[in-house]
């Protein structure tokens, strides 16, 4: 049973995936990718991994999800981006070539590893709780993993900053960098009254 | 769930063959963001494959399945980061050239 739900599941990620990738406009491209993380998310649950099933749930088809709709809404983009020739594809020859040529030797790669490795008994795995036990991947985050766990905290940070100012209007990110290396102009000086 | 781990593994492949194939091929930015999206996931996939592999107990001892969930947890995270950064890219590059195709985008060519 399990195991046919399996196969149905990948079967629909496939597709979904299929779907981004040949997708006209962005927003079937995206929803067909929200499609692809939920099936991802039952396998993750069917494979014995419930918290990093919800945290795909969360993240991605929670957050990440909505910050693609949401640039997409954004830019307004409308049916011309995607209304040109070759169907929005960049088919530049060689670089076609080399996609399509990567794209199925890593499936033959990932066929052959189904071959090789045939062996796998699920009678033998340590029933009745979790592969990614809550209790026991917290104390691996705080105590072997500390160093990443930091590093990403850091990552976040730095990330947010990169953030607004990449997405913040030009006219007021040179304003604020302006203000930041001391060299106001001269009508901001009177406009604001400032004695220097 | 009696799948084998190969199974988990050729269809992490496959996704991530088609994240490449969707990255280099398409030319809208949002839907090569999408690809990238797609082939993170297949990494995490076979992370949590290779874990799920690992827990067997007659492979007790050979490796260790802790680590397959705490990297995809990692990965998760960097995904979310590298979204933000990179529509944060896609809103700076509309409003520079009121586009989204990458093909006209050479400014760093040199």
């Amino acid at each position: 049973m399990a195991e046919a739900l399996f196969y149905v599941l990948g079967a629909l990620c496939v597709l979904f995936a299929v779907g981004v990738v040949r997708a006209r406009m962005p927003l079937f491209s995206v929803l067909s990718l929200l499609g692809s993380f939920f099936c991802l998310s039952g396998i993750y649950l069917l494979a014995g991994f419930p918290f990093l099933a919800a945290t795909q749930l969360l993240v991605y088809a929670g957050a990440i999800m909505v910050l693609f709709l949401f640039v997409i809404m954004l830019l307004n983009l409308g049916d011309a981006a995607e209304q040109d020739k070759h169907a929005g594809l960049s088919l530049s020859g060689r670089r076609l070539f080399v996609g399509s040529a990567s794209a199925a030797l890593l499936a033959l790669v990932g066929l052959a590893a189904a071959d090789a490795s045939g062996q796998f008994s699920a009678a033998s795995l340590p029933t009745g709780r979790a592969l990614d036990d809550l209790n026991e991947l917290a104390r691996l985050l705080f105590s072997h993993y500390m160093l990443p766990f930091e590093a990403s905290s850091l990552l976040l940070l730095v990330t947010m900053v990169a953030v607004i100012v990449l997405a913040k209007r030009q006219r007021e990110r040179t304003r604020a960098g302006a203000a930041r290396a001391g060299e106001r102009s001269p009508e901001e000086l009177a406009a604001s009254g400032a004695p220097r | 769930m009696n799948v084998p781990t190969g199974h988990l593994l050729a269809l992490a492949a496959v996704l991530f063959g088609l994240g490449v194939l969707g990255f280099l091929v398409r030319k809208n930015v949002i839907i090569v963001l999408a690809s990238i999206e797609l082939m993170l996931n297949a990494a995490n996939l076979s992370f949590l494959a290779a874990s799920r592999h690992w827990s067997q107990a007659t492979l007790a001892g050979q490796g260790d399945p802790s680590a397959g969930p705490v990297f995809a947890l990692f990965v998760i995270l960097v995904a979310a980061a590298e979204a933000a950064v990179g529509l944060a890219l896609v809103i700076a590059l509309y409003r520079l050239r009121q586009t989204v195709a990458l093909d006209g985008v050479a400014e760093l060519k040199g």
